[in-house]
């Protein structure tokens, strides 16, 4: 057989080759032909067919159109010979072998092939599907479901009607399920016996038939003929059972001669009393090794009884007065916890014995000691019982901070409106005072007299007065508007010496201008905004020498410690940076402009007491910018929404920045940028805050109508923090208008402080 | 003892007093040892009791000083109080009860009134003149802020005006009963020539500028006299103490610079000088300048006995204790507070200063002393700027406060404080009748005393800001 038909004939149908190696024409042939076979008769196991019906059938029924007679031809015969040698198989009797002579001559048995024949009893229909395992709906789209072993479709089983399968439901066939079965799509019908299986299944009960779960019992021992005899002998009694033992006798007669010779005491009902004893004795079990101390020898094996020690004075009901306990030492006591007490009393002063109480613990005393027996805990005690107060650093009492201010001891008035400024003068004997009223006044410190006024203005407040810083010189210097007047105070305040001294620096700086034309007259376009001038001659016939007239309004007028410089500040938001802050030299009369572009609005700025350093606070900053090197030496960043006032401590080290936001902060310039300390103690805005010029002392001035006075101790060697204590907070002075105090300045040497308010009146604290 | 049955047949209980006193024309006859009273006396009927001891035609009335404090309750409750048993011996100490100095009348004055002295016979001044004080009447002076002294009679009356000073007077004395001295926040002190021969016939005496004295560069805030010696000191808050003759040909001239330079001096000054007085006072110069103090000196006074030595207090919380004739200060005391006011008690030799701390200091100024401060008064309740001791009664003194009060102190009635502290409270209380039925007013505004004088003829006297000079005195 050509192998090409073959290929072209069957594509899908693998042909299993069971035998591989020994090729034989034949063998192959019958292989190819069973295998045609099977696949188109339909009675393949009908083995007692003719030969020729077979061929002739198979001739017939074969789709195959025989191209050429030729190939015909070799088909029949190769029929006909496989026809030949099935014959012979199916004959049993007949010989497995052909036999043959070898080379020798001998005889040789040719075995025949065995062919692998399907002779076990495969009931199921030949209608295999053979699509493999995947589920049937992948075939729902199709008319078949799948393939048999020889790649036909196999047909989709009709369905019924809907009605149809109504009427199989109510017309159930026997072992109907109402399931399909997945590999033919038919319905699934059970028969008899595979639900018996069932049935028994879900019964829990043997699947199988004929198994018996409950066989009966067999008998090995007991059954009958195998009764086993017990060993026990059953002969009787013997007569010594009935007569008494003499050895039990021997032994009774010894317990009742030692009962009789009182050896053995008999049980006796024990008494009440007795009773009574034997509880007590299992209740307590007390010994006093010392209850019969004998005084022995000093021996290392001898422990006397401890010596209790005798009562002191403080035990006694009148103790010496000494030893009474003062009211601090009696509430230390009292706020002692138990343990921690030294004594566990206080002394008690009683004029006679007949008049001591009794003792107020005995009930306690005794209930602790069961307590104690009982071994329960007297207290029970968290085991971290500590304070968060307690671990706070402790606070010196501000009684031993003394001196500060505690009283109003005077009261300046006289100002109409809000007095904006004051200034104690450097020798501490006079106040100068600026409001609203355009005045400045000159007052007696303790007294409260004034002395002196001069009225610089009918329209615009006087915003700053300040003193010179100089011993030698008696000069006032008040800004109102936008000038800043220098003033020599008349009415006897100073002598005509120091008068003449002070009018002598005023002018000194006439002579310079006159001598040294400064450089913007000298040509540069820049007008100088600022103008020194000598004042009109009434004006100078009141004290006031020379104008300094400035584009802005001056808002604050800080001199350096030498009184040569001073500084204005004109926080107004109109003023231009450049311009607002300015460094003047009373002696030459020249005004500079340190900076050239200013971040942020200046509010306040003052001199280092003793470097050549210059601080500038912005509205939330404060730079330090070296006045030598001409640089910024470091920026503090407060944190507060808007800088009211700085105050340099005069040591130099740690500046007090108080803000419209209603804190206090002190700034070490050693720890950083940021505040060492915050104080929030006012309720309203900080107007100004203000160091002791060589106290420990701080004050600031509030809107709330308060002044707060503190205790602010700063030790050189910078290894310890400053201490802040807040000491007192001085009241007085009335709220107006929202505003309360707006300014405090110190005396020099004394722990007095003055504080202007906008009620028109200037306090003196003491 | 008999009484010791009595105490137990008598129901209520007794105590036993050793009665004493320390001044002589009140001491008892003979010293009666104890005597048993009851516990329920009281000041009064303790009083009576020694009257009739003391066998007095009319009556004296007495204080009793019971372990330095005045029984102010009964017996009983004074014991009490203090914890003394009262099987204890008491020792009582009587002496003249101070009757309380009642309100008199009042001076009103233009402006503020600085300082305030009495001229009577009893007064210092009269005591130091060689003929006594021979009008029968006392005149009180008094400098005032707007520059005037006056000189007034006790029917409230300006006797005498003295126009001269520039500026606020600030301290004005009677040198003698023909001569004042005052000073003044003009940096002089001027000389003043007082006489009342002319008194007689209209009810007006003159007081005209004798001499003016030039030397100190501010405000002369306190002056001493000492009459005998015709020394002044001065104490000025340019911190110096001036020491001054009032004697025009012992003093030396003036110093130029400090002289009113009529081409500099001002209008006011000009006005003054050519209307008021045509007659132009002599300048004078100190006779020495002290110099020591730290700051400005605030009172100034001589030793009651001795007047080379002076004594003087400052701002700098200091006391200074001065030789006189070589001008060095010989010894310094420092307190812890400004020192405003100064006054001698020459019988316990100490010194009284008033403080800015609201108390008064008395300071013993002998160099054997071992603490600066002997005694602490309290009770003002703001700066002591006015001391004077009581003329009759060397154990009182009475103390003028910007509080607006005056106290009167008696330094017998002592009780000690913590820290071995003596401290002593105010006998009596003098209120300013200007503030009576008032509201108390914030800071003492108005009321401040700023000068006190004790006068055994007229009473206390004191000047202060309500523009008063207000006499209190005891009615006998």
């Amino acid at each position: 057989m050509p192998p090409q038909r073959a290929g072209q004939k069957r594509k899908v149908v693998e042909v299993p080759r069971p035998q591989h190696n020994g090729e034989q024409e034949i063998s192959n042939d019958a292989l190819d032909g069973a295998m045609d076979d099977d696949a188109d008769s339909e009675q393949d196991l009908s083995g007692d067919q003719t030969d020729e019906e077979i061929d002739h059938e198979y001739a017939l029924d074969s789709d195959e159109v025989p191209t050429s007679a030729e190939d015909v031809e070799e088909k029949v015969r190769s029929q006909i010979e496989r026809l030949k040698t099935a014959a012979q198989n199916a004959d049993g009797d007949e010989p497995n072998y052909t036999i043959t002579t070898d080379a020798n001559g001998n005889e040789r048995y040719v075995y025949r092939d065995i062919e692998a024949e399907y002779d076990s009893d495969d009931s199921a229909p030949a209608t295999t599907n053979t699509i493999g395992d995947i589920p049937l709906t992948y075939y729902d789209a199709y008319p078949h479901i799948g393939y048999d072993i020889n790649g036909r479709r196999i047909a989709r089983p009709a369905k019924g009607e809907a009605l149809d399968s109504l009427l199989d439901s109510i017309d159930l066939p026997e072992g109907w399920t109402g399931l399909t079965d997945p590999t033919t799509g038919k319905p699934l019908q059970l028969n008899a016996e595979e639900l018996e299986v069932l049935k028994k299944l879900t019964r829990n009960e043997a699947p199988g038939e004929g198994y018996d779960p409950y066989p009966d019992m067999v008998e090995y021992f007991t059954g009958k003929g195998m009764e086993e005899i017990m060993p026990l002998s059953a002969a009787p009694e013997p007569k010594r059972r009935f007569v008494p033992s003499s050895h039990e006798h021997k032994r009774v007669m010894k317990i009742v001669k030692a009962i009789k010779e009182g050896r053995i005491k008999p049980f006796r009902e024990p008494t009440d009393e007795e009773k009574e004893r034997a509880e007590a004795e299992l209740e307590y079990a007390s010994y006093d090794v010392w209850a019969n101390e004998q005084p022995r020898a000093d021996h290392p094996m001898n422990m006397p009884a401890p010596k209790l020690p005798p009562p002191g004075y403080e035990e006694s009901y009148h103790p010496p007065p000494e030893y009474l306990p003062s009211k601090q030492e009696r509430d230390e006591w009292e706020q002692q916890d138990d343990e921690e007490r030294v004594r566990d009393f206080l002394p008690q002063d009683h004029s006679a014995l007949r008049k001591v109480p009794g003792y107020a613990q005995f009930i306690k005393e005794k209930f602790e000691r069961c307590l104690d027996l009982y071994l329960a805990p007297r207290v029970r005690r968290s085991k971290l019982n500590i304070d968060p107060e307690s671990l706070l650093p402790k606070l010196p009492d501000p009684q031993e901070l003394k001196p500060f201010p505690t009283t109003n001891a005077t009261l300046y008035r006289g100002h109409e409106g809000k007095v904006r400024s004051i200034s104690i003068d450097p020798k501490g004997q006079w106040i100068a005072s600026g409001g609203d009223d355009g005045t400045v006044r000159i007052w007696e410190l303790l007294t409260g007299r004034q002395l002196w006024r001069v009225k610089l203005s009918n329209s615009e407040p006087v915003n700053v007065v300040s003193w010179q810083p100089s011993q030698e010189a008696c000069i006032l210097a008040a800004a109102c508007g936008e000038t800043v007047h220098f003033i020599v105070p008349q009415g006897h305040l100073c002598s005509p010496e120091v008068d003449a001294a002070s009018r002598e620096l005023l002018d000194a700086g006439f002579g310079y201008a006159a001598s040294n034309p400064s450089k913007t007259a000298a040509g540069s376009d820049k007008p100088n905004p600022a103008t020194w001038a000598r004042p009109s001659t009434a004006l100078q016939d009141k004290g006031i020498l020379l104008t300094l007239t400035l584009r802005s309004t001056p808002k604050t007028v800080t001199w350096h410690r030498r009184g040569d410089y001073f500084s204005t500040v004109s926080p107004a938001n109109s003023t231009a940076s450049s311009t607002a802050v300015a460094i003047h030299t009373l002696s030459k009369h020249l005004s500079q402009y340190p900076f050239r572009r200013l971040k942020g609005l200046a509010q306040t700025a003052c001199f280092h007491p003793s470097r050549p350093h210059f601080f500038v606070a912005t509205r939330q900053s404060v730079r330090i910018y070296d006045l030598q090197a001409q640089k910024l030496e470091k920026e503090l960043r407060p944190g507060a929404r808007w800088i009211s006032d700085i105050s340099l401590h005069p040591l130099g080290s740690n500046l007090l920045i108080s803000s419209y936001d209603k804190r206090l902060l002190w700034h070490d310039l050693d720890l950083g940028a940021t505040p060492y300390k915050t104080l929030r103690y006012h309720s309203k805005a900080i107007r100004g805050v203000h160091f002791h010029p060589t106290l420990p002392l701080f004050a600031d001035a509030s809107d709330d109508g308060t002044l707060q006075v503190f205790h602010g101790k700063v030790v050189g060697d910078s290894m310890e923090n400053a201490t802040v204590v807040p000491l007192k907070v001085l009241r007085g002075h009335k709220v107006s208008r929202e505003l309360g105090v707006l300014d405090v300045q110190w005396h020099p040497r004394e722990a007095w402080c003055v504080s202007a308010g906008a009620d028109g009146t200037i306090r003196l604290w003491t | 003892m008999a009484t010791t049955t009595s105490t137990q047949t008598e129901r209520s209980s007794q105590v036993r007093i050793h009665l004493k006193s320390r001044t002589p024309d009140i001491e008892l006859p003979q010293d009666t040892g104890p005597i048993l009273v009851s516990t329920d006396l009281k000041r009064f009927q303790l009083s009576t009791l020694v009257n009739r001891l003391l066998d007095t035609e009319k009556p004296v009335p007495l204080e009793f000083l019971i372990n330095g404090q005045f029984l102010r309750t009964s017996l009983d409750q004074f014991l009490t109080a203090n914890g003394i048993s009262a099987e204890t011996t008491l020792t009582v100490e009587y002496v003249k009860a101070l009757v309380p100095p009642l309100y008199v009348s009042s001076y009103e004055h233009d402006d503020w009134v600085s300082s305030v002295d009495v001229l009577s016979s009893s007064s210092k001044a009269a005591e130091w003149a060689a003929t006594g004080y021979a009008n029968a009447t006392p005149r009180i002076l008094s400098g005032s802020y707007d520059g005037l002294l006056r000189v007034w009679n006790m029917s409230s009356e300006v006797v005498a005006t003295g126009t001269g000073h520039n500026a606020a007077i600030k301290s004005a004395r009677f040198i003698s009963p023909t001569q004042v001295v005052s000073s003044s926040v003009d940096r002089t002190i001027c000389l003043w020539k007082y006489d009342d021969s002319s008194e007689s016939k209209n009810g007006q005496a003159s007081l005209t500028p004798s001499l003016e004295l030039y030397g100190h560069k501010a405000s002369v805030d306190h002056i001493a006299v000492h009459a005998p010696t015709s020394r002044l000191l001065s104490a000025s808050a340019d911190h110096t103490i001036g020491i001054w003759s009032t004697k025009k040909n012992e003093a030396p001239a003036a110093p130029e610079t400090l002289l009113p330079d009529t081409s500099t001096s001002n209008k006011r000054r000009k006005l003054s000088s050519s209307t008021a007085s045509t007659k132009q006072a002599s300048q004078r110069g100190p006779l020495r300048l002290l110099h020591g103090h730290q700051s400005q000196v605030s009172s100034v006074c001589f030793d009651a006995h001795d007047p080379t030595v002076a004594y003087s207090t400052s701002w700098d919380h200091s006391q200074k204790t001065w030789d006189l004739p070589t001008g060095t200060c010989v010894d310094t005391r420092t307190t812890a507070q400004s020192l405003l006011s100064l006054c001698t008690l020459p019988s316990m030799s100490l010194l009284a200063a008033g403080t800015s701390a609201r108390h008064i200091t008395l300071i013993d100024p002998r160099a054997s002393a071992a603490t600066i401060s002997a005694m602490t008064l309290r009770g003002h309740t703001n700066a002591v700027i006015a001391l004077t001791q009581n003329p009759t009664n060397t154990h009182q003194l009475v103390s003028g406060s910007h509080d607006g009060t005056c106290r009167v102190w008696d330094l017998r009635s002592v009780r000690s404080e913590a820290g071995s502290e003596r401290v002593a409270d105010s006998v009596y209380i003098i209120d300013r009748e200007s503030a009576k039925g008032k509201k108390p007013s914030p800071a003492h505004e108005g009321i401040k005393v700023f000068d006190v004088c004790w006068d055994e003829e007229v009473g206390v006297v004191s000047a202060g800001e309500d523009k008063k000079v207000q006499i209190n005195k005891a009615s006998s």
